[in-house]
């Protein structure tokens, strides 16, 4: 537990918690997966991270399934609201064609629902794939858009003044997904 | 009766000032100049405390812009932009709308001249038809009625052949005959000097040796044909050397030079600012302290502001189509004080001398000095006041200045002046 | 910490720090990317208005900021003012009161006379693209000219590069270079004196022909484009004499094909004045990479530049 100023920290999965969460999905996705036409893609930057791990344990199972990366700044409906940050973007990476191809996105947490949409308007830019479903690590509520994940890792209740944190090693340096409160 | 007390007087003769007070009679002639004058009943005293009476300067280069262009200046605005800058006296170029090229044009303004100013104006005549370039214009006529110069005012005569008669002509007359330098196939589209600025900037450039050729051409002609040859707006080195040389060597030539060209250098351009947009172009600064230095030891005769007036409008265009010139009459004092006198880079005796009494003396006019007997003509200047240039200050109709919105060290507080 | 700030207008390279310059091109890869879809489009833009405003004819620009807003799915209206349509007496400032009132967000503007795209910045509330300012500056040429050069020179601190041919009157010149030089790039000029002024940026190494060119072993060499229109001011006898000393024909090329330099040009291209159709078949030429790089770092600039609103 770490505070900061009105700010407190709460770990609510550890290190093997996110692995027996991951393996987990794996283990929703599989069936699907089996069926072969089949590709994951993330969004960035730790959607990424997450499809990749996914990947790599269905790949213990004899499951090959590319993985695509997915920038989704330029789809986002907030372009006016940036104030003062300046967003760098990202090169997205499709190397597959997904005409006929079944993709499920993945996003490491789900909120209001708005990055899934741009990500849905992002990703059929590319192509035209037969479904998208979605895999999230972390779903913690408050929707404000119908768009619900496939494949849940976990839910957590939370108010308007707390965030999700997940924390991957790839991308952070360390493993965690944290729980955070404004108390402000 | 006004009695200026507890000032200074500061005279050609010496840099150094003369506590003395100053009584003016009702009708503006010098009454009594000495120390410790009593002020009788009637008498209105103006106390002068700190305060330096200066004789009225005179600007051989003014644009009043009447007639034809009455929209950025008139006579009567001029006048009264002189008078808020310490100028008591202007010779009016005749590059209005129409030009001044005949003698009844002449007395037109005169005319005007008459009914509106509160300040001795000369109108000088062109010297080609409608400043064409092409032909003689009428001097008798524009010499009788007391034109104390000819010139083309902005344009240089580019026949060397027309501008040798006209010098022959003009000699027959003994009128001065006043050139302005430049070579137009070396400046055709330029707007600034060419060199880092231009460069710079992204636009085309004008060749010092523009003006430096005209120069020299014309100095040639005026050591040929003999007659009194003035150059307007020297602004290099290179150019006032072989004016100095020509002197030396007998031409009878006198120069000027603008505070402008003084003060500032072509990188004052800064960003695309039209106030800096002048005609010559602002040159680099090693040119700057040559020509102060030629102010200091009198190889430049005269200072003259060539006061161009431009509506906001024009100037409110780009760079490259913005006409050149600002106005110059109200600040072409407070400058030199600022930069100058007050440093003590020269003194109020270099200050008057060019630009009073030797710009008098070169169209013929007697020198103005604060002496018994003598018209008043000076102003009050206070060297410890501040003048902040806004358009509010300016009087003229049209306050372009590369200067406006800086604070200028000194005040003019007044100028006594009863034309006769 | 990053002190990048949100700009809204593009006016020149001068007042671009470096980490301004890195943003903008690390961006433009993404857009670039973009091409490779069959919808190159995103929606970013969308509802925004996009103004071109070209006073010199300009079909190569002005169609590639047409594409570049297109494809971030603005609204572009096109607007040329030729030369004799611009009423003597209708002022920049009456135009730019107009401008205002169309409420654009984005205003990219093309004029003869420098200058010209900071007074209307001053005075509108839009993003200002400078698409080129008299013999000023050309920002965006320069950052598309400098991520082709990354793209094959990431390490561009140390490498050089020469530009041939009209410096004087080259506003590309002028910014590519000065671009160039605040990565590290050494920069060369050649061509007639005539052309290459004295006043030109200090960092710009004289080399007087060639041979002084292929000595100095750049990396490439970049064409300018001649303007046939020059003949007036005298700057050279005439364009076959131009063509035969400073002209990249089939033997430079040979010499460039040795020293294993890329070739460059801002397009449109003069053959048999700049270059010659062996130039143009060279196999290192970076020519049509320009020009697509040209659209992606448009689409970044866009991207970048945030217009002034009533809340900022």
């Amino acid at each position: 537990m770490s505070d900061q100023a009105d700010i407190t920290t709460e770990e609510i999965l550890s290190p093997e918690g996110i692995e027996r969460t991951i393996v987990d999905l794996a283990e929703q996705v599989e069936k699907v997966c089996a069926e072969g036409d089949c590709a994951f893609v993330g969004i960035f930057t730790r959607g990424v991270t997450l499809a990749r791990r996914v990947a790599e344990v269905l790949k213990g199972k004899g499951i090959d399934c590319p993985v695509g990366t997915l920038d989704i700044s330029l789809y986002r409906d907030d372009f006016d609201n940036h104030g003062s940050d300046l967003p760098s973007l990202e090169s997205s990476d499709v190397p597959f064609a997904l005409d006929g191809t079944r993709v499920i996105l993945f996003d490491e947490v789900i909120y209001t629902g708005r990055t899934i949409r741009a990500a849905l308007d992002g990703l059929m830019d590319y192509g035209r794939p037969s479904t998208i479903a979605l895999a999230v690590l972390v779903d913690r509520g408050h929707r404000q858009l119908p768009i619900q994940p496939d494949y849940l890792g976990v839910r957590v209740e939370t108010a308007l003044n707390q965030y999700v944190k997940v924390r991957f090693r790839e991308d952070d340096g360390k493993e965690g997904v944290f729980l955070v409160t404004d108390n402000e | 009766m006004r009695l200026f007390k507890n000032g200074r007087i500061a005279r050609e003769e010496t840099p150094d000032l003369l506590d003395a007070d100053v009584l003016v009679d009702g009708d503006g002639m010098i009454f009594r100049v000495g120390p410790g004058i009593v002020a009788e009943e009637g008498v209105e005293t103006v106390d002068c405390s700190g305060c330096i009476l200066v004789p009225g300067m005179f600007d051989l280069h003014v644009h009043a812009r009447e007639p034809g262009d009455e929209d950025k200046e008139t006579i009567a605005t001029c006048a009264e932009a002189a008078r808020h800058g310490g100028v008591t006296g202007v010779v009016l170029m005749p590059d209005t709308s129409p030009p001044i090229d005949s003698g009844n044009l002449v007395k037109s303004v005169q005319d005007i001249v008459s009914e509106t100013s509160s300040i001795t104006m000369m109108q000088s005549g062109c010297l080609t038809r409608g400043r064409e370039g092409k032909e003689l214009a009428g001097f008798s006529g524009m010499v009788a009625r007391g034109v104390p110069m000819l010139t083309d005012s902005g344009r240089s005569v580019s026949c060397a052949n027309l501008l040798r008669r006209c010098m022959e002509y003009a000699k027959d007359f003994d009128v001065l005959v006043t050139s302005f330098c430049d070579t137009p196939s070396l400046t055709r589209l330029g707007v600034i000097n060419e060199g880092e600025a231009s460069y710079r900037l992204g636009l085309p450039g004008i060749p010092a040796v523009s003006q430096e050729i005209a120069i020299a051409r014309d100095l040639c002609l005026a050591r040929y044909t003999g007659v009194r040859l003035h150059v307007q707006q020297v602004s290099t080195r290179r150019g006032l050397n072989a004016i100095a040389r020509a002197k030396e060597d007998g031409v009878a030539v006198t120069c000027e030079v603008s505070p402008h060209h003084l003060v500032l250098n072509e990188n004052d351009v800064g960003d695309y600012d039209t106030s800096t947009k002048l005609d010559p172009p602002l040159q680099p600064s090693s040119d700057c302290e040559a020509l102060v230095a030629g102010l200091a030891d009198g190889s430049i005769d005269a200072i003259a502001t060539n006061h161009s007036p431009h509506t906001e409008f024009e100037k409110s265009a780009e760079f490259a189509s913005a006409p050149p010139g600002v106005a110059g009459l109200e600040t072409g004092v407070l400058v030199l004080h600022d930069r100058f006198v007050r440093n003590g880079v020269f003194g109020w005796d270099v200050l008057i001398r060019s630009y009073s009494s030797r710009p008098r003396e070169i169209v013929g006019l007697e020198p103005v000095s604060i002496r018994e007997g003598k018209r008043a003509e000076f102003f009050v200047f206070d060297p410890e006041g501040e003048t902040t240039i806004t358009a509010d200050y300016l009087r003229t109709k049209s306050p372009a200045t590369p200067f406006l919105n800086q604070t200028l060290a000194g005040t003019i507080r007044e100028t006594v002046f009863v034309l006769g | 910490m990053s002190d990048l700030r949100p700009r809204k207008d593009l006016l020149d390279i001068e007042g671009l720090s470096r980490e301004e310059i890195e943003h903008v091109l690390d961006n433009a890869a993404p857009f670039k990317q973009l091409f490779q879809r069959s919808v190159k489009k995103v929606p970013t833009l969308r509802g925004k208005t996009v103004l071109n405003l070209f006073y010199e004819p300009s079909t190569r620009t002005s169609s590639s900021f047409e594409v570049a807003a297109n494809r971030m799915s603005a609204d572009v209206t096109n607007f040329t003012i030729s030369a004799s349509s611009v009423v003597k007496g209708e002022s920049l400032l009456d135009t730019i009161e107009t401008l205002q009132a169309m409420r654009s967000d984005y205003i990219v503007i093309r004029h003869q006379a420098a200058g010209v795209p900071g007074i209307v910045a001053k005075h509108t509330r839009a993003s200002v693209i400078n698409a080129g300012d008299g013999y000023h500056a050309h920002p965006t040429q320069a950052l598309l000219d400098l991520m082709t050069f990354q793209e094959v020179f990431p390490d561009c601190a140390g490498r050089k590069i020469v530009i041939v041919g009209d410096i004087l009157h080259s506003r590309v010149a002028r910014s590519t270079s000065t671009l160039f030089h605040k990565l590290g790039t050494q920069v060369g000029v050649m061509g007639p004196s005539s052309l290459v002024p004295e006043g030109r940026h200090p960092f710009m190494k004289r080399l007087h022909d060639w041979n002084e060119v292929f000595d100095w072993k750049p990396d490439a060499v970049y064409m300018l484009r001649v303007q046939l229109e020059r003949q007036e001011g005298h700057f050279f006898p005439g364009i076959p004499e131009y063509h035969r000393i400073y002209g990249m024909n089939a033997d430079r090329i040979e010499s460039m094909r040795r020293l294993g330099a890329y070739l460059m040009h801002p397009g449109p291209v003069n053959r048999g004045v700049e270059v010659t159709d062996e130039a143009m078949r060279y196999e290192k030429s970076l020519i049509s990479t320009q020009v697509e790089n040209g659209i992606a770092v448009r689409m970044a600039v866009l991207h970048w530049l945030k217009p002034q609103t009533d809340q900022n």
